[in-house]
């Protein structure tokens, strides 16, 4: 087991190098942050002059180097425009996107769950096909969509809430059921039929054979059963959720990491993009990987999986 | 209906008395009868027999009793337990209080029949917990009691087990553990012992009768294999698309058995002593469209104008009395079975190898890697396989008989010896060389759905073998996918058919057809028919023996089941524990087994056809 986790953690770090490597390529092959920052009719000579300041007329390969050695120091560079390190521009956005995206996690879970378990149960019923109605429409939004309804519908028509802001608990409802629905829908559907994958098992027909009540059942053997595929899917939907995460920041003005990354490409602060893409890269890995320890510890088949033994 | 206990305490309770019971699915005009107009009963410590192939109805049966079949089903008639009457109305909270308690039962798969991520004390532990209304402490006890009672080996230790960590035998032990754990009057056990090895079905078998004796308690035994069924019933009940067609004391349906196809049953059993079975022809009819007679007509010799207009049933008289056959034209007398006198060709190369060998292993030893380290599967395996041969690879599961096969097939390279095909070594799965060798060497797997693509039609999955190949145009690709068709025994329009649209018997002939598609040297089949009926098992062994006979065809075949193996093969390597035990023609080692183990496996098998002999014997 220790060896799994050794080779997964592994195959994570090599992940980011990789997604490093590539995000600087890309940056610097697509755009000069240079003539990007200055006004079109700058002097070629000032431009130059920056390139030189900044490092960026040396040949990409040798700045690559640099950017690891720094990197390796702790250092991620600094951004171009006010010279403030980008860990720490990027450090300050972290709190608020955290409490987004977290938020709107346990919302994916604390909705996603108990409506598939209710449409397993009751299958077949108005129920069941009103929850699955739901989770169809709640899928096929795009979100930014979703966003800009609840603005209309809850901010402008009924003034019940305030379309921006990020002070007080009540700002986070409406991006939270912006980034969130789509995954609670997901996961309804997904945790309505591992539910009644597993409700059709041998098992279950055993239990009830000896004696146990339905709703022991559920709770007690059919969901436990069917949470483990399920958190494959809560793994994705990390991703889901952060990529999600940009368009919600953007369309309510939350001063999050997702913003950030949109000025900073705009405006070609390399440093500062850089910074965002790698911590992003190395949370969606990280949750990766802390999805498959969760495996270890929730599925004994894998905790004692060990090679092939015969047949 | 059968009244052969042993004993019986009339101070008891009957556990289960069924009468008139039909079960059907869905309701009004459409419903379909599975089960039509049953009646059984089982006295304080019988063990009734219910025999039938699948479809009969059999477990429909027992589901029904303890109410287990869900919504969608109907039941009419009447089934009581032992302080309960069961009705169709019933709700299931008023049914989960009878379950457990009046009846248990017990599965076929039991290792997918208990929670996988839980631990079985646990399982076990709660069940008692609920069933016997004891606090925890106390219902750890009884548990692990429970466990000794059905003879875990180390109980203590296993308690922490996960299902997956024990084998099929010690589940099917934790299984009949929990059905006890509310001390039932009756227990259901369907087919509880078919999924395992010889010995560790024996085991069982012992098991649940030491435990009848011991508790007298009523057993519904649910099987399709005869031998087993004699060797622990009391009585038995044969049913046949859904009814009742022959019911008795063991002894005298098994000795005379009166109903053609309780007969067909009985012939369908391979043998010791080499009888070759020949199978029953025909389906059981499903409940869709059965014949208006004898439901049994189609396939049954006996059948006259009368059998497929009226239907055989007796009196309600009759149906209580212990003696019960439902057929116009029973058969009499002691059973007087047509002896097999057509010599099976058998090749005549008793010590195959050497230089002219067309399989053979040298020395092999396999090794699998796991969490402790190496593991080896087999080792210091030598034998071999002339061209067109037929040699039975014998033995339980973890003797490493598998491995051999993977060996033969390049699945596994040879940790040390030598697997060599034609002279050469087997080149190994991922190789080039290794797809020029499936060419003359096919596997036939045990489980025919598994190895079949769902989605793909059955003709289009024939002639993939030679797609992936490059061989023949479109056109002489189509004729050949007819001619594999044919050469199983297959009607060429189910070339267009699912998987799923066909039977388990069809299923494994698509299998071997496509497996012969590319005219392969070499056939190796494992387990190849362990998943199938008694019946269509005969089929497939007689279609195999054909096959090696007409097209030259060597056949490597991976059984536990020793009948099996002596009905197909010339020559056997018995296997135990990943080494070679006993090597040697059939007819020999089957006659005069040399080694203690293959001694002993001949003798753990419930052989009906000794006790025929005997009988045979004592007629003349
Ligand atoms: S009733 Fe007729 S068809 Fe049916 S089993 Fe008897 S003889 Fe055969």
């Amino acid at each position: 087991m220790t060896g799994f986790v050794i080779r997964k953690i592994l195959r994570t770090l090599f992940t980011l190098f990789l997604v490093v490597t590539f995000v600087f390529f890309v940056l610097r092959l697509t755009g000069d942050p240079v003539s990007a920052m200055m006004p079109d009719d700058t002097d070629p000579a000032i431009l130059d002059e920056l390139r030189k300041q900044w490092g960026l007329d040396r040949p990409l390969g040798i700045q690559y180097v640099e950017y690891w050695r720094n990197l390796f120091q702790g250092d991620f560079g600094n951004a171009y425009r006010d010279g403030r390190p980008a860990l720490e521009i990027v450090a300050e956005r972290i709190p608020a996107t955290l409490k987004l995206t977290l938020t709107a996690f346990a919302f994916i879970v604390i909705a996603g769950f108990p409506l598939g378990i209710v449409a397993a149960v009751k299958r077949g019923t108005a129920i069941d096909r009103g929850i699955m109605t739901i989770s169809v429409t709640g899928f096929s939004l795009p979100n930014f969509f979703l966003g800009i309804l609840l603005i209309f519908l809850l901010s402008v028509t009924f003034r019940l809430l305030p379309a921006y802001g990020s002070d007080h608990w009540y700002n986070l409802i409406m991006p939270v059921i912006t980034l969130g629905t789509a995954g609670a829908a997901v996961i309804a559907r997904f945790v309505r039929s591992s539910m009644l994958e597993v409700l059709n098992s041998p098992y279950i027909r055993a239990c009830r054979a000896r004696g146990m009540t339905e709703r022991e059942i559920i709770w007690t053997v059919a969901l436990p059963n069917a949470s483990i595929p399920t958190i494959t899917i809560l793994g994705f939907m990390v991703g889901t959720i952060i990529g999600g995460s940009i368009v919600t920041e953007t369309v309510f003005a939350w001063p999050g990491i997702g913003r950030l990354l949109i000025d900073a490409v705009t405006s070609r602060e390399l440093a500062v993009v850089q910074t965002v893409v790698m911590m992003t890269a190395a949370s969606m890995v990280f949750a990766n990987l802390a999805v498959d320890l969760l495996y270890l510890v929730i599925d004994p088949r894998r905790r004692y999986a060990s090679g092939t033994g015969e047949q | 209906m059968p009244d052969f206990a042993k004993e019986t305490d009339p101070g008891r309770a009957m556990p289960l008395a069924i009468s008139n019971l039909t079960v059907s699915l869905g309701v009004g005009e459409g419903r379909i009868a599975v089960v039509e107009d049953v009646s059984m009963q089982v006295r304080p410590g019988e063990i009734l027999g219910l025999v039938g192939e699948s479809g009969s109805g059999k477990s429909v049966t027992c589901l029904a009793a303890l109410g287990l079949l869900g919504s969608g089903w109907q039941t009419d008639g009447e089934i009581r337990l032992a302080r309960t009457r069961i009705a169709g109305s019933m709700s299931e909270k008023a049914l989960s209080s009878v379950r457990g308690l009046e009846a248990a039962m017990v599965f076929q798969d039991a290792s997918a029949s208990l929670n996988p991520i839980q631990r079985i004390g646990k399982q076990l532990t709660e069940t008692v917990a609920r069933l016997r209304k004891v606090g925890r402490g106390e219902a750890r006890e009884i548990a692990l009691d429970l466990l000794r009672r059905v003879e875990m080996p180390d109980p203590e230790e296993r308690f922490y087990s996960y299902p997956f960590q024990l084998s099929g035998g010690q589940n099917q032990r934790v299984m009949i553990a929990v059905a006890l754990a509310g001390r039932p009057e009756l227990l259901f056990a369907d087919e509880p012992t078919t999924a395992l090895d010889v010995t560790v079905q024996s085991q069982i078998l012992e098991l649940i009768k030491s435990l009848r004796d011991e508790t007298k308690m009523g057993v519904v035994f649910v099987s399709h294999d005869l031998g087993v069924v004699k060797e622990v019933c009391d009585s038995v009940a044969v049913m046949y698309a859904g009814r009742i067609v022959e019911a008795g004391s063991v002894d005298r349906v098994m000795n005379s058995p009166r109903h053609p196809y309780t007969m067909g049953l009985i012939e369908s059993m391979p043998t010791l002593s080499g009888h070759i079975p020949d199978g029953i022809e025909g389906q059981v009819p499903s409940p869709l469209n059965r014949p208006p007679g004898c439901a049994f007509a189609p396939r049954c010799g006996r059948a006259r104008e009368r059998c497929r207009k009226e239907l055989p049933i007796g009196s309600s008289d009759e149906k209580q009395s212990k003696d019960y056959v439902a057929c116009f034209f029973p058969l009499t007398g002691d059973l007087t079975r047509a002896v097999n006198s057509e010599p099976v060709v058998r090749s005549k190369v008793a010590n195959a190898g050497g230089e002219d060998a067309l399989l053979e292993l040298k020395g092999a030893a396999c090794d699998y890697g796991t969490r402790r380290g190496l593991f080896r599967a087999i080792s210091g395996v030598t034998l071999s396989m002339q061209k067109g041969g037929s040699l039975a690879v014998i033995g339980e599961s973890g003797s490493g008989k598998s491995t051999i096969g993977k060996l033969m097939l390049g699945i596994e390279p040879t940790s040390e010896g030598t697997a060599r095909f034609n002279g050469r070594p087997v080149p190994i799965l991922g190789t080039k060389d290794h797809i020029e060798f499936t060419r003359s060497v096919q596997l036939v797997p045990q489980n025919p759905y598994l190895s079949l693509d769902p989605r793909a039609a059955i003709g289009s999955q024939i002639e993939e073998p030679l797609e992936i190949h490059g061989i023949g145009t479109r056109q002489e690709r189509r004729t050949r996918k007819f001619e594999l068709l044919e050469a199983v025994g297959l009607h060429p329009s189910l070339s267009d058919r699912y998987p799923h649209e066909v039977s388990g018997g069809q299923c494994q002939r698509v299998v071997i057809a496509r497996a012969l598609a590319l005219r392969p040297q070499v056939l190796i089949c494992n387990e190849a028919t362990a998943s199938l009926d008694v019946s269509v098992q005969a089929r497939i062994i007689e279609l195999l023996r054909d096959l090696h006979g007409s097209h030259n065809l060597s056949i490597v075949f991976i059984t536990h089941d020793l009948r099996l193996a002596r009905s197909l093969c010339d020559r056997v390597a018995v296997m135990r524990s990943g080494q070679l035990v006993e090597l040697g023609e059939t007819t020999a080692t089957f006659e005069d087994p040399q080694h203690p183990y293959t001694r002993q496996l001949l003798a753990s098998i419930p052989d009906v056809e000794a006790e025929h002999d005997q009988s045979r014997e004592i007629a003349q």
